[in-house]
């Protein structure tokens, strides 16, 4: 996989994350759209990818037209969570190919509008028709990694409360409080051992990025970028579900970028649940296997530490609308690496990676996975 | 829209209800590989299955007890990952449910498949080690 050459972030824009059931879809992405275009200085794109899970057919179009974006190609694409990373994953492509100039890459989710708590279990596959929800999933490894490594409670509530911390720095996420880890601990249990303050939020909202060739002097470059789904995931994997994915898309996407784990300043990372960032963290090789744990615990991944992770607040902090999550990511490694994060900003950041990673499927490791690695461009 | 009735659809791995329970699926005739889906083609070497049983032991991989709602379903119940062990080769990895008032199943511990759920699931309980 060749590394990229002169495709950069050229502007990124996001609407308020949370429960906004008043917000139609067309005017969430509206908010999202303009501000990346007025970020990027730009008043039209060549083509666009969307990224939308539970969006009715003509979602994107229904909304763009809106914005004035029409006749351009428009590529829709269902990837669960990951879907916004792979929307972003091929505005990159087709940038680098050649085939557009300035492409526009969007999510957009209205969770609300089709959910009280948590998504629902697909009845045509063989787990969802069991009801296998997906805090569920995520509980399954939290037990597994509790049996086989020893990872305790107050580890897991550690991940809750290192987020929630960050994203008091972020006017725009779902939750921005403190939350202690008894708080964590007593909080109504959803999926044991995980508790409701370790599981993100549903949520509606937008985000989006123009990527476009490389600037002088604007935008953020992007090293490399790469896409997987998941391989078999079945008796002989000793993994749990999501981490050989996760692996996989990682070194594909630091190899490309001639990168590795250590040269990383900060990571936004899928953190659907507590136990989700304990495993992506040593999937992306910040850890070894069944270590992870300690990351968060000993501040390592806490703004102020060596590498920090969803200085944002992540996912359980910002919400979880999915196909907005991946842009909402990408934005804010983009905002970290030109240095205008605030009060979250991780000091001196040049290199960021953004990993989001979709499930829901009985059988392979993971819907999909995208691993990008951004890098602040010399002024 | 035709007027199949999507329920009869059933994705679910099968078990056999008789005078024992079993787990039944396909396996390959080339490199073994199991599938609780009767499949025609292997999806690890793409040589021909043959349909199969897998027994009712298996190994809890991982598990949880589920405590929120979920459409058609009343909480809590408890999930596992298990691993079947036939007697011969190894067993696909499934979605199974256990009785959830004595908590999640330990992961490692052996189970057997004691039948379905009222909902159709596969359902299975711990059992002794008996070596």
């Amino acid at each position: 996989m060749p590394a990229w050459e002169g495709v950069s972030v050229l502007g990124v824009g996001t609407t308020m994350f949370g429960k906004q059931p008043e917000l139609t879809g067309p005017e969430l992405v509206r908010q999202a759209v303009f501000e990346a275009l007025d970020d990027a200085g730009v008043d039209s794109v060549d083509a666009v990818f969307a990224g939308t899970v539970f969006g009715a057919p003509g979602t994107i179009q229904r909304a763009l037209q809106t914005c004035g974006i029409v006749e351009v190609p428009i590529i829709t694409i269902e990837n669960a969570c990951a879907s916004g990373t792979s929307a972003f994953h091929e505005a990159c492509r087709a940038v680098d190919s050649g085939a557009f100039g300035n492409v526009l890459a969007l999510g957009v989710e209205t969770m609300t509008h089709h959910f009280g708590g948590a998504i629902h279990p697909e009845p045509t596959d063989r787990e969802g028709r069991q009801g296998l929800a997906m805090p569920s999933i995520y509980a399954m490894s939290a037990s597994r990694y509790q049996s086989v490594y020893g990872v305790t409670d107050e580890q897991l509530a550690m991940v809750s409360v290192k987020n929630h911390q960050h994203a008091v720095g972020n006017p725009r996420a779902q939750h921005q409080r403190v939350v202690t880890v008894d708080e964590v601990l007593e909080s109504r249990l959803v999926a044991d051992p995980l508790t409701i303050l370790q599981c993100c939020s549903i949520a509606d909202a937008a985000a989006a990025a123009v990527v476009g060739r490389t600037r002088d002097g604007l935008g953020v470059r992007v090293r490399s970028s790469a896409l997987r789904s998941g391989a078999l995931w079945d008796h002989r994997s000793p993994n749990v579900w999501g981490w050989d994915i996760v692996a996989s898309t990682a070194q594909d996407a630091f190899t490309s970028a001639g990168v590795s784990c250590s040269d990383i300043d900060l990571f936004e990372v899928h953190d659907a649940f507590t136990i989700g960032e304990i495993v992506t963290l040593e999937a992306l090789g910040l850890a070894p296997v069944g270590e992870g744990a300690l990351l968060a615990e000993s501040g390592h991944s806490a703004l102020g530490g060596p590498q920090p992770v969803n200085p944002s607040g992540g996912l359980l902090s910002r919400g979880h609308p999915l196909g907005a999550t991946g842009l909402a990511q990408v934005a804010e490694v983009v905002w970290q690496l030109r240095h205008d994060a605030g009060s979250r900003q991780v000091d001196g950041a040049v290199l960021g990676v953004v990993e989001t990673m979709g499930g829901g499927t009985a059988g392979v490791d993971g819907n999909g996975c995208v691993v990008a690695v951004l890098e602040r461009e010399d002024r | 829209m035709n007027n199949v009735d999507l329920h009869t659809l059933d994705p679910r791995p099968r078990v056999v209800l008789g005078s024992s329970v079993e787990l039944t699926g396909s396996r390959c005739t080339a490199c073994s590989y199991p599938s609780t889906d009767v499949l025609s083609r292997c999806p690890e070497c793409s040589q021909p299955m043959t349909p199969c049983t897998f027994g009712a032991r298996g190994r809890v991989f991982a598990s949880t007890v589920l405590r929120v709602p979920v459409p058609g379903r009343e909480p809590p119940y408890g999930l596992a990952y298990v691993d079947m062990i036939p007697d011969e080769g190894s067993g696909p990895r499934i979605l199974a449910h256990s009785d959830p008032t004595a908590g999640a199943l330990p992961p490692g511990s052996i189970v057997e498949l004691i039948g379905l759920t009222t909902e159709g699931d596969p359902l299975v309980r711990g059992c002794e080690v008996d070596g």
